[in-house]
């Protein structure tokens, strides 16, 4: 063999355990015929392994040596470099993982992939099977989540609505009928008419912090605020049948079900590169992900939005009114426009939006 | 298991190798020698195993994790030289890997089960509160039986009833504010009339109540529950003929709670304080609220960063100082000031450089909590011989322990 004709002379004088007391034993170790020998230098007392059968340490700079032996065995060398060198002399190999590791442009090399994947995994990758799980997840778990979020927010934050039970009743019409039309235009001029996904619409009163306020959960329960409905019931109802249409469009996105499982798919994966070192580090890429994904939404649910009001008949600037409103009311609140960073914030801003329903 | 404390001679139980048993001789007769720990792992080193196993880590969605995790502790290992002498990792990844995949599987289904139904959530709570504590030993059992030093392994004995036992204090309080919850808030229904939003608001109250003197009565039993969890830990790890004991009186883990108390919990406190005064002034002037949401941030971190290190430095100290065998004495002088300092430093630059230098912070921690730790020997190692058969567990327990390959913290 040629490995072993080579390697014959390579002897590497190191320390001998053999599992049973902690008395090291100095030996002579060589590697021939595909066997690892080590002979005693105190009784010259001979011992044999298979070399597919010896767990060998992997190289590196830093760090003792220690082969584990079959038996129980354990051979120990204390410096590196000297064993790294009789290793590679007898003919063993590093695998290819450990000579990626050991490389410095290798290592800049996976520095770049990783960034890669971590981006490409972000755009795209968990957006993708956030997709696929959400179409596999059946139905009724979406319901059941979506009922137990409401009752929550029940418990929590809402209270029954004080609006008369007509007022109510004819937002949910002229939104109904909205959507009739809509549906009806959408299949004459052969776009295919999908049908809109079921809805079940709530009133409630709501505390000052959420103001006027809508917003769809998982399952297609989607909740109005009392405030929101005083402050455009009267001058601009078609805005609110514009509201509901961009509920409306999460529902049919499903983008709650979506958000909770990006987010989580993103907390794994900060928590893969992140790890145990902090949960505190960890959970900033998570709250980041959730307000970017979150403004891909509501462009998403925008576009629904706009698209629907064309199809019915309403003029999608009667959502100017709204954007105006709420910013006036912010302003006599006296909460600055723009107080956070757009990283952080979970819709796009008013003025992109504004263009996007004023444009003719 | 602790024949090693009460028996006059430590040697009595090791299996006999005849040569060995015959020439050991009672370790009381030998000086007292200091066996020195040091730490000789290089950060950019590890950087570069790091960035590697997250590469691969991260092409096959996670499943190179358990493999990661060897190689990193064997990484550790090597670099760990007690008395000149490196510790050996023989944990295998394949069964490390069943673990790992049992673990997940144990952690999405209980954050599915929450999100689906209070009656789920509660069921899988308990079952989890259930499991922990054999799932902990066993992780204890496989971590121990794979580390070596000398070509002999270490072992951890700890019987399961004692583990279950070290648990209550923490599960007690915890397990009524859960069912107090379930059964107070669980099943309402949204309030429609006003007699039913009254019955809410009593239940809210008595929730409120309940959850208060249970959240009390947690932190109160704090202390008792960590000196407990110690208490087994510590009276379990064996090497070579040697048992551990830990002798701390539970008034020891009191007084550390209460000195990190009072640095690290009350500046937080006092910041709620501030900011129940601050926030009304910010009211009507929206210009200062950046500063004070900043303020408050900042105050927000620095108890992380302050108290946790403090706790770890502390805890560390107390609990390593206490821990004896017939033939060593350990003791551990960790600066809690260095720790803090380092762990400050870690984060910020783990922050700036998007976490790239989270292996440069690992190993440099390693090092400081490793080199202040001290064992003081007496008798001659070469004469120790091992406890049980190599290669085999000593216990059925152990087994499941590989079986599981559980291996949680560092």
């Amino acid at each position: 063999m040629d490995r072993a004709s080579s390697a014959a002379t390579a002897r590497l004088q190191a320390h001998f355990f053999d599992g049973r007391s902690a008395r090291p034993q100095r030996v002579q170790a060589w590697v021939s015929a595909g066997r690892l020998h080590l002979q005693s230098e105190e009784d010259q007392s001979l011992r044999h392994f298979e070399l597919q059968e010896v767990q060998w340490p992997e190289r590196q700079r830093h760090g003792q040596r220690q082969a584990e032996l079959p038996g129980g065995g354990l051979l120990s060398h204390h410096d590196g470099k000297t064993w790294d060198a009789w290793a590679q002399a007898s003919g063993l190999r590093d695998s290819l993982t450990v000579r990626w590791m050991q490389s410095w442009p290798y290592a800049a090399l996976a520095l770049l992939l990783c960034l890669g994947l971590v981006t490409g995994l972000w755009a795209w990758g968990v957006p993708w099977a956030a997709d696929r799980a959400v179409a596999l997840m059946p139905g009724a778990v979406e319901q059941q989540i979506g009922a137990q979020a409401l009752s929550w927010f029940d418990e929590k934050m809402l209270k029954p609505s004080q609006l008369p039970q007509a007022q109510q009743n004819a937002i949910a019409e002229r939104f109904a009928q909205a959507l009739n039309k809509a549906q009806a235009r959408s299949a004459a001029q052969g776009r295919g008419a999908r049908p809109w996904p079921a809805y079940r619409l709530h009133f409630r009163a709501a505390g000052e912090a959420m103001g006027p306020n809508a917003f769809a959960l998982p399952g297609g329960d989607i909740v109005m605020t009392d405030a929101l409905v005083q402050l455009l019931d009267q001058d601009s109802p078609q805005a609110l049948v514009g509201i509901l249409a961009h509920e409306l469009g999460h529902v049919q996105h499903q983008h709650g079900m979506r958000m909770v499982l990006q987010a989580g798919m993103v907390g794994t994966l900060a928590g893969l590169v992140v790890g145990d070192f902090s949960a505190l580090i960890a959970g900033v890429p998570a709250v980041m992900a959730q307000a970017a994904y979150s403004r891909d939404f509501e462009r998403e649910s925008d576009a629904v939005a706009r698209q629907l009001m064309l199809d019915a008949d309403i003029k999608p600037n009667v959502m100017l009114d709204f954007f105006d409103r709420i910013e006036a009311l912010r302003k006599k609140k006296g909460g600055s426009d723009n107080s956070l960073p757009i990283a952080f914030a979970s819709h796009p801003a008013d003025a992109e939006r504004k263009r996007f329903f004023g444009a003719p | 298991m602790s024949d090693a404390h009460t028996g006059a001679d430590p040697f009595a139980d090791t299996i006999a190798v005849e040569d060995f048993a015959a020439a050991a001789s009672r370790p009381a007769s030998s000086p007292v020698r200091r066996l020195k720990i040091a730490f000789t792992g290089s950060g950019s080193e590890y950087f570069r195993i790091w960035i590697v196993n997250v590469l691969l880590s991260l092409l096959t969605l996670g499943l190179y994790l358990p493999f990661a995790k060897v190689r990193r502790i064997k990484y550790f290992y090597a670099n760990t030289l007690v008395d000149g002498e490196a510790l050996s990792f023989h944990g295998r990844p394949w069964p490390m890997f069943r673990g790992f995949v049992l673990l997940v599987a144990l952690m999405g289904s209980y954050a599915l089960a929450s999100k689906f139904s209070p009656t789920a959530g509660l069921l899988a709570y308990l079952l989890l509160c259930a499991m922990w504590p054999a799932l902990w030993r066993a992780g204890m059992q496989f971590r121990l039986a794979n580390t070596g030093w000398r070509g002999l392994r270490f072992g951890f004995s700890g019987d399961l009833r004692s583990a279950y036992l070290a648990f209550l204090p923490v599960y007690l309080p915890a397990i009524a504010l859960m069912v107090a919850q379930y059964f107070l808030l669980g099943d309402m229904k949204p309030a429609t009339t006003p007699e039913e939003l009254a019955k809410f608001e009593a239940a809210m109250k008595l929730n409120l109540a309940v959850s208060g003197v249970c959240g009390l009565l947690i932190l109160g039993l704090a202390p008792w529950a960590l000196a407990c969890i110690k208490r087994y830990q510590h009276n379990g790890f064996h090497y070579a003929q040697e048992q551990t004991q830990l002798d701390l009186p539970t008034r020891r883990f009191y007084g550390l709670g209460l000195r990190i108390f009072l640095i690290g919990i009350l500046p937080l406190f006092l910041t709620g304080v501030l900011a129940a005064v601050l926030l009304p002034l910010a009211k009507g002037r929206p210009e200062i609220f950046p500063f004070v949401f900043v303020a408050l941030l900042l105050a927000y971190l620095f108890f992380f960063a302050v108290s946790g290190p403090l706790f770890n430095a502390r805890l560390q100290n107390l609990v390593w100082s206490g821990t004896r065998s017939p033939s060593l004495q350990f003791d551990s002088r960790l600066k809690a000031r260095h720790l803090i300092l380092l762990t400050l430093k870690n984060w910020l630059l783990t922050a700036l450089t998007l976490s790239l230098y989270r292996p440069f912070a690992a190993v440099a921690t390693a090092r400081l909590r490793l080199e202040s730790v001290g064992v003081d020997l007496q008798g001659d190692l070469d004469r120790w011989v091992s406890h049980a058969r190599l290669g085999q567990s000593d216990t059925a327990g152990e087994a499941a322990g590989d079986f599981f390959g559980f291996d949680m913290g560092w």
